[in-house]
């Protein structure tokens, strides 16, 4: 066992860590930042072992995390873009991983909550090929999206289904999420689909689909860490020069013992991260409780530290300028997003537990 | 970075476990499990076990029994101790004062004391808490005045762990009073036969007997008894606290009794109650993460000095003890109320607590670990200052 960064890890991190920083200062041009993502490789860095493996996209979830990065990266690359590469749409990965095409994965509908493998959206067999109906909800990034992939109950049991975001019958509802981002509702009113729309992994659809989302939960848990990371640095910053009584509030034993108590909760957040990460190549049981394991203790320590952040604040916590607040909103999104803590804790209950 | 565990590491845990279980007596480990109190011979027996295999001092310098073990096996040799329901090696002698007289000691103290203290055929209980000394510990007052070849000791030590049952005490004693309170506290070892030395009992709420108070009056001690230089103690005491801290975490305890949580509220049925197994969940899941920042912290430590860090593992081990053995009591049910124990037993009635008696003595007990070896609030102190870096009022 060992922690320490690679030399190609070191300079990575390095360059994503610069690149980011320039991102959040700069001019926020979605379509730059997605080239700057593109030149430094970061959209083959998925799918590819060298340089890749989960160890790397951890520090670079972490330092989107970190800045609060607001590029595609999570659902076009790491959750579109994996299950298109298994369930072996090469075409469609070949044009996101070209930075050409943008893609999201639809996991959402009303009242199922966090529940995408029963979908109520169905798709029927018609004269050329599939007929989609339904709803799907808070699909992150929807709207800058070319592709969608749409879990569906057909037939012969749950699809996948790959609609361009110009198909007929597809529309979207864009709408704002509270960190910056863009999110939409999309209704499917008998949208036609050609026979080989229908993506067949080898795997089959709900293992592919499972496998895609741990990968995705994991990734977004090292976001988490990153945010929580650069909150705790702002906070114990403000702690130092805010200044009531005479003295640097930083200086009361009551604050400083609070601010502690972000450090243990993240520390121990960071560490079940790397617990999932580590976790992503076991079989599929293994994986799947190890990451709900961790998201719901890393969620749990997202909205402790993110609450405790404004509270130290005071009132400029509140104030939508400062960034803290900022940390909060996103560390709020991540929290709903992929699983909140019951639905996962449950999930970890109804596999007997963590793994010793 | 590799987040597994190496082929080497997996062979050196599974060759502990195989030794553990094959060395260990059957009576001690059940007992352990049981988390009866262990008669102090059977105590003696389980590290001289655990000393043979090179496991009670690995930590050590090689010349006086230590192994050229890297922390990580260290750290696992101390999950594998505590899992498997092995007494641990006494902290005070492999822990604290051995590592404080490998680095400090004469060559005369090395060879009297450190093999014996090994092979706990010494007994070392620590003199450090007095009853005006707790967190603020410089403020100690127990004096040591050279008269001749020996020091006058005069004061009184509390919260002595096992004093009773001990060969040897090391102390922190004032030798000066001139300067600042860190400065003119010496490092002393003290053979507890000296006349001059009572140790009256401390009867704590667990009903058991383990901690003391100590009086010192007139006692004479050999200046040869002097650990290091006069008036170097706060920096040994400081080196001391930073000495071994693979198993701050208590990380293979809390598993032994959260295992057993989930093991006899399977038994009962009482792990079909959402509520609780929702409780035990969340607190398997914090273990899980207390075993990586268990690691993070062992194999990112600093040569020398004490990682900060380390406070976290102190903080998170004992609330996670404190609540395993919470759940552990509630595994009880109503029989948790008469499962008392006789608050005025002798110990070798104590040692034959019944099961259910030993879990509420256990719960009781478990409030310690937020307080002892730096409380909970010193720990937060430390992490404050030394990693958030936040300061004090000017």
């Amino acid at each position: 066992m060992n922690f320490d960064l690679s030399e190609e890890q070191k300079l990575l991190a390095e360059a994503v860590g610069e690149l980011f920083e320039a991102h959040a200062t700069g001019t926020r041009d979605p379509a730059v930042e997605w080239r700057d993502y593109r030149d430094l490789g970061l959209l083959d860095l998925p799918f590819t072992a060298e340089l890749g493996g989960p160890e790397t996209l951890m520090l670079v979830m972490e330092a989107y995390g970190r800045t609060l990065a607001r590029a595609p990266y999570l659902q076009s690359m790491l959750l579109a873009g994996r299950v298109l590469a298994l369930s072996g749409a090469g075409e469609a990965l070949a044009a996101v991983r070209a930075g050409d095409r943008q893609a999201a994965l639809c996991l959402y509908e009303p009242g199922l909550r966090y529940r995408w493998d029963a979908p109520a959206t169905v798709a029927v067999r018609g004269d050329a090929g599939w007929v989609l109906s339904g709803r799907k909800v808070a699909v992150l990034d929807a709207p800058g999206a070319d592709l969608f992939l749409v879990p569906a109950a057909t037939p012969d049991g749950l699809g996948l289904f790959l609609a361009a975001a110009d198909t007929p019958g597809l529309a979207r509802h864009p709408r704002p999420t509270p960190d910056g981002r863009h999110a939409a509702d999309l209704s499917f009113d008998a949208v036609v689909l050609s026979p080989e729309r229908r993506l067949q992994g080898a795997a089959g659809t709900r293992t592919v689909l499972a496998e895609a989302i741990d990968g995705a939960i994991a990734a977004s848990c090292s976001e988490m860490v990153g945010a929580m990371e650069r909150l705790l640095a702002l906070t114990t910053e403000y702690l130092g020069v805010r200044t009531q009584f005479g003295v640097a509030i930083g200086s009361f034993q009551a604050l400083q013992h609070r601010a502690a108590d972000m450090l243990v909760a993240i520390e121990q957040a960071r560490s079940m991260t790397i617990y999932a990460v580590s976790m992503l190549g076991a079989r599929a049981e293994e994986r799947s409780v190890a990451v709900a394991a961790a998201k719901a203790l890393v969620n749990r320590a997202a909205r402790f530290v993110g609450s405790e952040a404004i509270q130290l604040h005071g009132g400029m916590g509140l104030a939508s300028e400062y960034p803290a607040g900022r940390y909060f909103q996103r560390l709020t999104v991540l929290e709903t997003l992929l699983g909140d803590t019951d639905f996962l804790l449950d999930q970890v209950d109804q596999a007997g537990g963590v793994p010793a | 970075m590799d987040l597994q565990f190496t082929g080497d590491e997996t062979r050196f845990r599974a060759d502990v476990r195989a030794y553990l279980l094959a060395e260990m007596p059957e009576r001690i480990r059940e007992a352990v499990y049981a988390e009866k109190p262990l008669p102090r011979a059977w105590m003696v027996e389980a590290q001289q076990i655990l000393n043979r295999a090179g496991y009670a001092v690995p930590h050590w310098p090689i010349a006086h029994g230590g192994r050229d073990w890297s922390a990580v096996k260290r750290a696992i040799l101390a999950e594998e101790i505590d899992r498997n329901a092995c007494p641990k090696p006494l902290a005070f002698n492999v822990a604290l004062v051995g590592p404080v007289i490998a680095a400090f000691g004469s060559e005369e103290q090395k060879q009297r004391f450190l093999d014996p203290i090994a092979n706990l055929d010494m007994w070392f209980c620590q003199g450090f808490s007095e009853p005006g000394a707790g967190s603020d510990l410089a403020a100690l007052k127990t004096s040591a005045v050279r008269d001749g070849d020996a020091y006058r000791v005069n004061g009184q030590k509390i919260w002595t762990t096992y004093a009773h049952e001990a060969d040897w005490i090391f102390c922190l004693v004032r030798t000066d009073t001139s300067g600042r309170k860190q400065q003119g506290i010496s490092f002393l070892l003290i053979d507890l036969a000296t006349p001059g030395i009572e140790i009256r009992p401390i009867r704590t709420i667990d009903g058991y007997h383990h901690v003391n108070e100590v009086f010192f009056d007139d006692v004479l001690v050999p200046a040869g008894n002097l650990v290091g230089e006069e008036g170097r103690g706060w920096d040994y005491a400081k080196y001391l606290l930073g000495q071994e801290r693979t198993s701050m975490g208590n990380v293979g305890f809390s598993r032994r009794r959260l295992d057993r949580v989930r093991a006899r509220a399977g038994e009962t049925g009482q792990i079909m109650d959402p509520a609780f197994r929702r409780r035990l969940t969340l607190a398997e899941i914090e273990l899980k993460a207390l075993e990586l920042t268990q690691m993070r912290v062992v194999a990112g430590a600093p040569e020398r000095g004490v990682d900060p860090k380390t406070s976290i593992l102190k903080i998170k081990g004992g609330e996670l003890l404190q609540t395993a053995a919470g759940l552990l009591l509630e595994t009880l049910g109503p029989v948790a109320l008469t499962a008392g124990f006789p608050v005025t037993a002798r110990d070798a009635e104590f040692h034959g607590l019944d099961d259910h008696s030993a879990i509420l003595s256990a719960y009781f007990s478990s409030r310690k670990y937020s307080i002892f070896g730096g409380s909970n609030e010193i720990q937060r102190n430390i992490l404050a200052k030394a990693v958030l870096g936040l300061g004090s009022a000017k």
